[in-house]
């Protein structure tokens, strides 16, 4: 790649990157909402949301947030524009992780009860999906044969083919990091009824809507790891995209919250031992 | 060469005595700072004649194999006698036997003493040399305002003091004596010196609790010690000769593999992997710049320098294959026990457990990758770990507790050291910085190893969680006003501030660090692992950019520092407590018109991860692990 072309999509990753998460969004609103016999919102509403949020007066608990608050979302940026430049994808792993801890230590830089527990509870959260992710990127690895998301692309066989499981493992991830049920335990989009909003409760006006974009850029950055199991075409990739996040509306919608000591023991549970299969059978080859 | 190496190994010993005899504190405090500069600037210069080989006959006028073997004696003695003072059955049958091999050994089976050269330094030993001798000696010199405080606090009568920089020193100058010696005698008589030292440190206080652990840690120890001894037996009888380098480089047919396998278990009790955690733990007892040292640049690296150095002799074996496991097990194990602690000192102990069974499973993995991930973890591991010790040293000497809950809003009680406390954290478990370089290569290393990479998988995770929460509430509101440093001696600063930015900015040099340090160790046997362009490590699978993401670090960090910055202008709001919020920080307006106090604790999950519940099956599948690797090799 030249260097124009590599900065271009570095600013095409930047750029469309939350356009895309909050369009994705906006959807997802409505599909929920046919799901639940409503009309729902225009598609546009996260974005609404997210200006009105960001034209608030500023308020902090502790200064301390703002710096968690734009740290997340620089680690998130980050994470995708190293996507779009097609790096290493457990360094794009590690560095998404780093977001998802500075929310955490932002959290937990509130007393308030409500923000501690959701912290908690994302570490949670984090414990569970991270191990999956990292076993998601070895099994492309092994098939690949390399660590780059350059080397999916030059791939001539759809990875989906050759690791079923693994992406159903990328499932259970995508769907904690998208805060579905039935994992929505650290916070979700409404109100709990037991934590408020939970490791978010604290953030508000500007930071929260800061928080709302990296999310976005999170959602993009899942999806596109999940666009990787059909990398041989750009019809393949929407489709499958399209159906997995269509899944997803529809568990989340079908399925209580449950507690963590059971998403702890399921994901763990089904999650490894779909990967350990998988992996065994790539080992095989 | 000579001198130098005088430097490294003799001169702390040298200045240990003076120490020890000197009734001044200033004159000991700077015989403390002299040594301590001499260290580092020797190891420095020690650099440009790297690698070299050298075989002394004599030290201070006298021949250097009969000091060692007096000296050997005498402190396999004084082990014997601490036996006994204890009434310690087992640190005496352990006594004896070293002293029964040793001479058995010495003079039975050695007929001339010709392990040429004695001293050896290749990259390995001089990145080793400049971790003991730069990191130990800032560690020492935060002791001298540490143990001042310590003592005022005590009340002493007699100030103990002499004795505790004495040993210090001395560790230091063992340490480096071992890493630079390829006579396996020479290197066992070191071992020894520093279960010895290790013992007098942890018992320094000399009360009922510091002797027992103590103890317990001369036992666990001497255990290595004897281990130890007897692979020296059996190598001895097989090559004839105890010669590092011969070993290392005797072809596989002609070696049996359980004197390695004994090294390689003698290893694990040094560096406290399961089941022998204990001593280490209970060595937080001890003054917390004991703890700084034995954790980050002594004692438990031995274990793993030395795993390292028989890498080669091992490599496509059985063996290493067994030691990854182990390795990889420890990493997840201790990490899930740190998980369910509160106390500050114990999570660091179990994560220096943790990160030393990632180190062991680097060296199983055995690969080039791997090497140089364990390299990384070695350096970087040892300053992160010396930072965070002293931190909660100087925490725990101000706020006279170590429980995490204790450190929540420290940053309005003490905001640089939380600060710097803080960015300890995230030198731990962020990209860019070294650790987590480290441990990027590990798992790409490691990934065609479907055990080992599951279990550095969870492991991982399992890290990120200790690790958040700590930094999480170190940072917690009330905020008090306006920005203030807190007082501390100037040697404190100096320490911390260093250490600091060693963690920091050197991460940033890492690309250098590996071309400077670790591709001179790459050879036949270990074909280079990474390239480095425009500071980027590269291999054919795969890339981590460490310069670019050091920029985009920091101006995330700069962009983040406005932030906040301009948040200090922003309204302060209370945090939300769901009910008429009181005057008061933190309580609100409950039922009945009663004022309530919100609170809340960090999950510690000690019900999955807790110590009574873990520890016992966490041995019992080390000790099956060892079994499996005891056996293996016979």
């Amino acid at each position: 790649m030249s260097m124009s072309m590599q900065i271009l999509l570095v600013v095409l990753g930047v750029v469309a990157g939350p356009l895309i998460g909050g369009l994705i969004g906006g959807l997802d609103r409505i599909i929920t909402a046919r799901f639940q016999s409503r009309v729902g919102p225009p598609v546009l509403q996260p974005f609404y949301d997210v200006n009105k949020l960001l034209a608030k007066e500023y308020t902090v608990v502790n200064a301390w947030q703002a710096f968690c608050a734009y740290s997340y979302l620089a680690a998130s940026m980050i994470s995708v524009a190293l996507f779009f430049l097609q790096s290493d994808m457990l360094v794009i792993y590690f560095v998404q992780a780093v977001g998802a801890i500075f929310l955490v230590v932002g959290a937990l830089s509130s007393t308030s009860p409500y923000s501690q527990i959701g912290a908690h509870r994302e570490l949670l959260q984090m414990l569970a999906y991270e191990p999956l992710l990292v076993l998601v990127i070895i099994g492309i690895y092994i098939e690949t044969g390399s660590f780059k998301i350059s080397a999916v692309y030059s791939w001539d066989k759809p990875l989906l083919l050759k690791l079923p499981f693994l992406f159903v493992v990328l499932g259970y991830a995508l769907t904690i990091k998208l805060r579905k049920s039935p994992f929505d335990l650290s916070t979700s989009h409404h109100a709990h009824q037991e934590l408020v909003k939970g490791v978010t409760t604290d953030y508000s006006g500007p930071l929260l809507g800061l928080i709302e974009i990296a999310h976005w850029y999170d959602v993009v950055l899942f999806l596109c790891f999940c666009s990787l199991f059909w990398a041989t075409n750009i019809a393949g990739m929407i489709i499958l995209i399209s159906i997995t996040y269509f899944l997803e509306i529809l568990i989340d919608n079908v399925s209580a919250r449950m507690t963590w000591r059971w998403m702890l023991g399921n994901v763990w549970a089904i999650g490894l031992t779909l990967s350990l299969v998988n992996l065994i059978w790539l080992y095989q080859q | 060469m000579e001198k130098l190496t005088f430097i490294l190994i003799v001169l702390p010993f040298l200045s240990a005595i003076f120490c020890y005899i000197t009734p001044y504190r200033k004159i000991r405090s700077s015989i403390v700072m002299a040594t301590a500069f001499l260290l580092i600037m020797s190891s420095l210069m020690l650099i440009r004649i790297t690698p070299f080989s050298f075989s002394p006959i004599t030290v201070l006028g006298a021949d250097i194999h009969h000091i060692v073997l007096i000296l050997d004696f005498l402190i396999l003695f004084l082990i014997f006698y601490f036996g006994i003072k204890h009434h310690h059955l087992l640190i005496i049958i352990f006594a004896i036997l070293q002293i029964v091999l040793l001479g058995y050994l010495e003079y039975f089976m050695i007929k001339e003493q010709t392990v040429s050269p004695i001293f050896y330094c290749d990259s390995l030993s001089l990145i080793m040399i400049l971790i003991i001798s730069i990191v130990g000696s800032i560690i020492c010199i935060q002791s001298i305002p540490y143990m001042k405080n310590h003592e005022e606090h005590l009340g002493l009568r007699i100030s103990r003091e002499p004795r505790f920089f004495g040993v210090m020193l001395l560790f230091l100058g063992a340490m480096n004596g071992l890493v630079l010696s390829n006579d396996l005698l020479f290197l066992y008589f070191f071992f020894e010196i520093t279960t010895l030292c290790s013992f007098l440190l942890i018992g320094h206080d000399n009360t009922e609790r510091t002797i027992r652990n103590a103890v317990r840690a001369l036992w666990m120890n001497s255990l290595g010690g004897a281990l130890f001894i007897i692979a020296l037996v059996i190598l001895n009888s097989q090559i004839g000769a105890l010669d590092m380098q011969k070993i290392i480089h005797t072809p596989k047919a002609g070696l049996w593999f359980l004197p390695i396998a004994l090294l390689c278990f003698a290893a694990f009790t040094k560096s406290a992997q399961f089941p022998f955690q204990s001593w280490l733990l209970g060595a937080m007892v001890a003054p917390t710049p004991v703890s700084a040292l034995l954790h980050s640049s002594t004692m438990v690296k031995i274990g793993v320098y030395l795993v390292l150095r028989l890498g080669p002799a091992i490599q496509g074996t059985f063996l290493t294959h067994c030691v990854a496991i182990f390795g990889a097990f420890t990493f997840l194990a201790a990490a899930a026990l740190a998980v369910g602690q509160s106390n500050g000192k114990k999570v660091l102990a179990y994560s220096t457990i943790s990160n030393l069974g990632l180190i062991f499973a680097c060296a199983g993995i055995n690969s080039s990758a791997a090497i140089t991930a364990g390299i990384l973890l070695i350096i970087f591991h040892a300053i992160t770990k010396a930072l965070l010790f002293l931190c909660v040293g100087v925490i725990e000497q101000h706020i006279e507790s170590r429980d995490i809950e204790d450190m929540r809003g420290l940053y309005s009680k003490m905001p640089v050291t939380a600060l710097i406390t803080v960015i300890g954290v995230i030198t731990m478990i962020m990209p860019p910085f070294g650790l987590l370089l480290g441990k990027w290569m590990a798992i790409e290393a490691a990934s065609r190893n479907i055990i080992v990479i599951i279990v550095l998988a969870l492991g991982s995770a399992l890290t990120v969680m200790y690790w958040a929460r700590w930094a999480g509430i170190l940072m917690s509101d009330p905020f008090a006003g306006k920005f203030k440093t807190e007082k501390q001696p100037i040697l404190t600063w100096v320490s911390l501030v260093s250490l600091c930015l060693g963690a920091t900015l050197l991460s940033m040099i890492s690309p250098w660090l590996y071309s400077w340090m670790i591709i001179p160790i790459f050879n036949e046997k270990y074909l280079q692992s990474y390239i480095v362009t425009r500071g980027i490590l590269e291999n054919p699978s795969g890339s981590f950019a460490v310069i670019p993401l050091s920029i985009l670090a920091l101006i995330g960090f700069f962009v983040s520092v406005l932030a906040v910055r301009k948040a200090l202008r922003a309204r302060v709001v209370p945090p939300y407590l769901s009910g008429v919020q009181l005057s008061e920080p933190g309580t609100f307006l409950g039922p009945m018109n009663q004022p309530v106090k919100a609170e809340a604790k960090n999950y510690y999950l000690s019900s999955i991860f807790g110590e009574q519940r873990l520890t016992i099956w966490v041995n019992l599948v080390a000790m099956v692990l060892i079994t499996m690797l005891i056996g293996g090799a016979l």
